[in-house]
């Protein structure tokens, strides 16, 4: 029991002290989904969405 | 039938019987009178369930029609009406309590209509009735366009648009009669809230079950908006708002959580509310919206999508700008002024999206009054997500903190973000859906002009009063004295309630020229010339 509260203190301490470097990386990840010269094409369609009929 | 009428059906049926119950063992009126709403209600919706198997064709209608999707469009139409409806009562009880604030003897001393009881029907009518049945309107509209797929479910979308305005006349009624559990923005007791848990969970899976069987490969920006707005204001309603009833037969509950936690609470919700409710539902909009109307693409999707996600990590850390110079600990304060500087960037990002999918179609400003109150919209939303981080910084906030400054603040978001975006999009909408022209171009001009003139006297008024109220407070003597006593201060505001009173009047005139042009449109309107721009295959 006491193995298993030590484990789960340490887990949540480490979450809650790594949970900005994670978001920070997540949102890099997102930054350069979107920068990414080859989605270009892809993202240009999209722009266009509201614009097609069916 | 099928099987979603059947269960609805007999779930409705055992509900009203339920319901019966509960108005006859009731512990107050209040209690007893909203039972008796739900019993009705119930018994109404299985007649109307039984009416509609007995009269639709053997098989539901089809997913597409000659290869082109059978849009489902009778719940929007539904959501619109709604919408129009509950934005002229809205309007106009904000113009009641605006002139109670300039003449107090109108409250008619009657505890049903004081300043404490409708100011909170106000504020929901206006933000949850009519921007809530916009959101759903609009959303329902979008996903199925942009994924190119009939809405998900047959009952479970008018179950989500009637259930909704089912909420809103529950809450609505209780303020009147005095039921509130006193949480800004969240002030409907325990039974509503539960009531609106399971319509918000129905509103999400449909919009979830519509986005998975969608035909295009790609989900399109404003659907991801939609879809933070639909998934945090459920998370957001759920951690507000656990309470224990005194009684299962009572209106009275009290709240989980205590003192400063309570606040925090609160103001997470509250400004989360100000951020994936008034905000991001709302940036849908725009992002189908003004592409539509301009005939332009969105001018960057990249921009899009980063400022988008910008705001998902950003917003939800802002709510302690509420809460400056209170219990709640230092280090949270500053936290929450920190973040609401950091979305000064990605709510920009937006705005210059927005504004810049007009380029190469400027001109289309002077001749199309509907695309001029999108856009002026979206500089109202640039001005206001400036002012916000501004008065969130502590040296500032001591100064404009509980002084009309705020309610300036609030008005130049809601009239001129989300009102005016609302009025673009339902002027959109409504012709498409009922496949007509609009009435009048010149009358949509009129309602703009008087409606934007209307706006700049409610925050200019506001501006003044909450900087006099705000000095006169902090105001020292000599001595060391404060210099002027709160009532002189009330006295101080008296001329800028009448031009904030007057500036609410014409913008409730500008929303019943609104709703004029749209009925006439739908009852008299030409029939729309061209299949194409926008007309829809009717659903029924």
């Amino acid at each position: 029991m006491k193995a298993i509260i030590q484990i789960e203190s340490l887990a949540s301490s480490l979450i809650s002290t790594l949970w900005t470097p994670i978001f920070v990386g997540i949102f890099i990840a997102i930054v350069g989904y979107a920068l990414w010269p080859r989605n270009r094409t892809q993202f240009d369609a999209a722009a266009r969405m509201p614009l097609r009929e069916d | 039938m099928t099987m979603g009428e059947a269960g609805l059906a007999s779930g409705l049926a055992v509900f009203a019987f339920v319901s019966l119950l509960g108005a006859a063992m009731g512990h107050d009126t209040a209690f007893s009178f909203h039972a008796a709403l739900a019993c009705v209600a119930s018994l109404v919706s299985v007649v109307v369930i039984g009416n509609r198997y007995l009269d639709r064709p053997a098989e539901l209608p089809p997913a597409e029609i000659g290869g082109r999707p059978n849009y489902n469009l009778g719940p929007i139409k539904f959501a619109s009406a709604m919408a129009m409806f509950w934005g002229i009562a809205g309007f106009t009880v904000g113009l009641i309590i605006a002139t109670q604030l300039a003449w107090p003897v109108l409250n008619l001393d009657l505890p049903w209509t004081t300043f404490g009881r409708l100011r909170p029907l106000h504020t929901s009518a206006v933000i949850f009735a009519f921007g809530g049945n916009v959101l759903i309107a609009t959303s329902f509209y979008v996903v199925q366009k942009t994924c190119r797929t009939r809405l998900a479910g047959d009952l479970a979308p008018w179950f989500v648009v009637v259930g909704y305005n089912f909420f809103i006349l529950i809450a609505g009624t209780g303020y009147l009669l005095g039921v509130t559990q006193s949480k800004e923005y969240a002030e409907p007791e325990w039974y509503a809230d539960l009531w609106l848990t399971i319509v918000w969970v129905t509103y999400l899976l449909v919009f979830l079950m519509t986005l998975v069987k969608r035909k295009e490969p790609h989900i399109f920006v404003a659907n991801w908006f939609y879809l933070a707005f639909i998934l945090t204001i459920a998370v957001l309603h759920l951690g507000n708002n656990p309470a224990l009833p005194v009684s299962f037969l009572g209106s009275k509950s009290y709240i989980a959580w205590g003192g400063v936690q309570d606040a925090m609470f609160q103001w997470w919700y509250g400004h989360n509310a100000v951020g994936f409710f008034l905000t991001a539902g709302f940036l849908a909009i725009m992002y189908y919206f003004i592409p539509k109307r301009a005939e332009r693409p969105v001018y960057s999707y990249r921009l899009s999508i980063i400022h988008f996600w910008a705001l998902i990590f950003l917003y939800i850390w802002a709510g302690p700008h509420h809460l400056h110079y209170t219990a709640l600990p230092d280090w949270a304060q500053t936290l929450g002024m920190t973040f609401s500087i950091m979305l000064w960037m990605p709510s920009w990002g937006g705005m210059i999206n927005g504004l810049m999918t007009l380029s190469g179609a400027w001109d289309k400003l002077r001749t199309d009054p509907v695309l001029r109150m999108m856009v002026v919209s979206v500089a109202f939303y640039g001005m206001s997500t400036f002012e916000g981080p501004m008065m969130s910084i502590k040296v500032v906030n001591s100064l404009s903190h509980y002084t009309d400054w705020t309610i300036g603040h609030v008005h130049s978001g809601a009239l001129g973000w989300v009102g005016f975006v609302s009025f673009g999009a339902l002027y959109c909408l409504v012709p498409w859906l009922w496949n007509r022209q609009l009435y009048s171009l010149k009358l949509v001009n009129w309602h703009f002009w008087i409606s934007t003139i209307g706006i700049v006297l409610y925050i200019s008024a506001m501006w003044v009063s909450g900087i006099l109220q705000g000095l006169m407070w902090r105001a020292y003597t000599s001595l060391g004295f404060l210099e002027y006593s709160f009532i002189e201060s009330v006295e101080a505001m008296h001329p800028f309630y009448i031009i904030r009173a007057a500036g609410g009047a014409l913008f409730l005139v500008g929303a019943l020229i609104m709703a004029f042009n749209l009925w006439m449109t739908v009852n008299a309107g030409q029939a729309s010339e061209t299949e194409g721009a926008g007309a829809l295959q009717p659903a029924e």
